[in-house]
């Protein structure tokens, strides 16, 4: 388990301030957030790299907010890997190793075995990450911090790289933690997602709810939401109204029937926000667009002209005008091509009321 | 008006340039003919009289000797201390930092004046040391301390340069790796700074042998090299006192050599 408690370090001006989240133990995290948001900070204050200043830290319901970085059992794998360069590449891996056979299993495990007969001075991005991350496996931590290891590694080495680190981590039950900029990635990995930005954990959940329900419209547009809008929200009433037929209704848990209004736009949705200004947020992919004109009774159903179609593998995003308010919708290529949609085509866009988040 | 402009840049290039030759060139002479002179008018001569004049192999082994024991404390105090004002930040570094540049910039028959009042007869420390039986004061422990004193801020500097270039991510892994602080800066700073580390102490080594105005204040017998090489030309004419100048100049060959070797091997490393 890794679990910070309002954990505050200082590196330089940079202050990590108050942060605090739970990765259970055996789980893997991942930390997410813009470039200078304090994510290699907050890995070299749990590995014990920088002190704490304030709040605690527990490794496996150990509190470790004052040990020392040895006595953590937790490993630190960087983006550029520091592999010492005055060693080789097999006394690197063996430097901290549990025992020999235990750092020429894992050098095989990510095929950094194949390199130990060169100089450090030699080896490529990739083949650094490699050696560095067995280097940090041989030692059989409780623990890793793992700061973007896999960004040096072509796609196809990388697949593989990720799921051997995922299969230790599932066979050892060791607590991840990894630093990452790759969305998906987070997505595929974590359990546990944390947003960092400006020092601070804005948000932490698992990866789902932080895409689904981002906290603040700034979380929203830094995890991608393509649908931001900002209005005013005005709940409805107690009970679950008509256009919550055919979904499971939320309205027992505390919840209202809210109505958002964005510019000549008004949205239908469930939750507990109070009434005033608020945002909206839609994820692209919950825009469902058809050429058929809009039923008289829908909810959430606008006619919109298409101002852009584009193409990205097996995705297409398609941007629609509705009275001047702009949607995006994600659809696969293929019922894109179905559609023929194209600039200019009037198209009906339409999403559940549970699709809205507000924030 | 622009194409004028670019012209005229244009012409005064090459004026620059052999203006910039010029002081170079002269500059270079200034620095290599007095010693090339020294080395030639005496050279041959100082060899020959090595093998006869007891006094010139006493004061070369004399200053070898004590400038090797003053680098040994040099390196033993210097090491942490470099560390120290590398790595950790702390309230008072620079006025630190700023003190032990200090006996490099005062002239050092004033260095050794100091070292006078500090370790003389009449002081607390020279006192207190005289009554353990450790005379400084004209006695191969004062020419010691007037090197450690004038020489050690060079080696501190130089390995205060070479433990920063050292990213301290490499012990950070290290300690991860179950390391203790002693035990990463021996397996992996040490190691890593060594070449650095031996460029410095190389040059206090050089910095001590070629000492003078401390010494002769702390010291003036037993004489080392410098100081006979004074007493000679005081006493007897330039004659007598080119023959130790010049084995001097060619001694100091020895450490230029091995810096030399040292960078050479560093240019040669993978960054």
């Amino acid at each position: 388990m890794i679990e910070c408690r309002v954990l505050s370090a200082r590196r330089g001006r940079f202050r990590l301030a108050d942060v605090t989240f739970t990765v259970p133990t055996g789980q893997y995290g991942v930390v997410i957030g813009p470039a200078g948001s304090g994510k290699t900070t907050l890995l070299e204050t749990i590995a014990g790299v920088i002190p704490a200043e304030s709040g605690s830290l527990w490794l496996h319901s150990v509190e470790c907010t004052r040990q020392a970085p040895e006595a953590r059992g937790a490993g630190l794998v960087y983006q550029h890997a520091f592999l010492f360069p005055h060693l080789s590449v097999a006394a690197n891996i063996a430097y901290g190793a549990e025992t020999p056979e235990l750092a020429e299993s894992v050098a095989r495990r990510f095929g950094a075995d194949a390199l130990t007969n060169r100089p450090v001075h030699a080896l490529s991005g990739g083949e650094r990450q490699l050696v560095a991350l067995a280097r940090a496996f041989a030692r059989r931590p409780q623990v890793v911090l793992l700061d973007e290891p896999f960004s040096a590694l072509d796609p196809r080495r990388r697949t593989l790289v990720r799921r051997e680190v995922r299969a230790l981590h599932r066979a050892w039950g060791v607590t991840t933690l990894q630093v990452t900029h790759d969305f998906t990635e987070a997505g595929l990995l974590g359990d546990v997602a944390i947003l960092l930005d400006g020092g601070r954990a804005l948000q932490s959940g698992t990866p789902d709810e932080l895409f689904r329900r981002p906290a603040s419209p700034y979380i929203a547009e830094f995890l991608g939401a393509e649908n931001v809008l900002a209005g005013t929200v005005q709940v409805l009433a107690e009970q679950a109204p008509d256009w919550l037929d055919g979904e499971p209704s939320p309205i027992a848990h505390g919840n209202h029937a809210i109505e958002f209004t964005t510019g000549p736009l008004t949205l239908y949705t469930v939750g507990d926000f109070p009434a005033g200004a608020g945002y909206a947020v839609i994820r692209a992919e919950e825009i469902v667009l058809s050429l058929d004109p809009p039923s008289g009774s829908a909810r959430n159903r606008f006619r919109g002209l298409i101002t852009e179609v584009a193409t990205v593998g097996a995705l297409t995003r398609v941007t629609l005008e509705v009275e001047g308010v702009p949607l995006v919708s994600s659809l696969t290529t293929r019922s894109a091509k179905e559609f023929a949609f194209r600039a200019g085509m009037p198209v009906t866009a339409s999403f559940k009321a549970m699709a809205v988040h507000l924030c | 008006m622009t194409g004028q402009t670019t012209g005229s840049t244009r012409g005064s290039q090459p004026w620059v340039a052999v203006i910039a030759a010029l002081a170079s060139s002269l500059l270079l002479l200034f620095l290599v003919v007095p010693i090339g002179q020294l080395i030639g008018a005496g050279g041959a001569e100082g060899v020959r009289q090595f093998s006869r004049d007891a006094e010139l192999r006493n004061a070369l082994l004399l200053t070898a000797l004590t400038a090797t024991t003053a680098t040994l404390f040099g390196v033993l105090g210097g090491t942490p201390l470099a560390y120290l004002l590398a790595r950790r930040e702390f309230r008072g570094r620079a006025v630190l930092s700023a003190m032990l540049d200090l006996p490099m910039l005062i002239p050092h028959p004033v260095a050794g004046i100091a070292l006078l009042l500090m370790l003389g007869r009449e002081s607390t420390v020279g006192g207190a040391l005289l009554a353990a039986g450790l005379r400084v004061v004209g006695t191969p422990l004062g020419i010691v301390a007037a090197m450690l004193f004038v020489a050690a801020p060079l080696f501190i500097s130089g390995a205060r340069e070479a433990f920063a270039k050292v990213d301290p991510r490499f012990e950070a892994v290290a300690r991860t790796l179950g390391d203790t602080p002693q035990r990463a800066f021996l397996r992996v700073t040490l190691p890593l700074s060594r070449r650095g580390l031996v460029a410095s102490a190389v040059v206090m080594w050089a910095r001590a042998v070629s000492e003078f105005g401390a010494i002769v204040v702390l010291t003036y017998n037993p004489k080392v090299a410098s100081v006979l090489s004074y007493d000679r030309l005081t006493s007897f004419g330039l004659r007598e006192a080119l023959p130790v100048a010049a084995v001097l100049a060619l001694l100091a060959l020895i450490p230029l050599t091995a810096l030399r070797t040292l960078r050479g091997a560093d240019d040669g490393a993978a960054p």
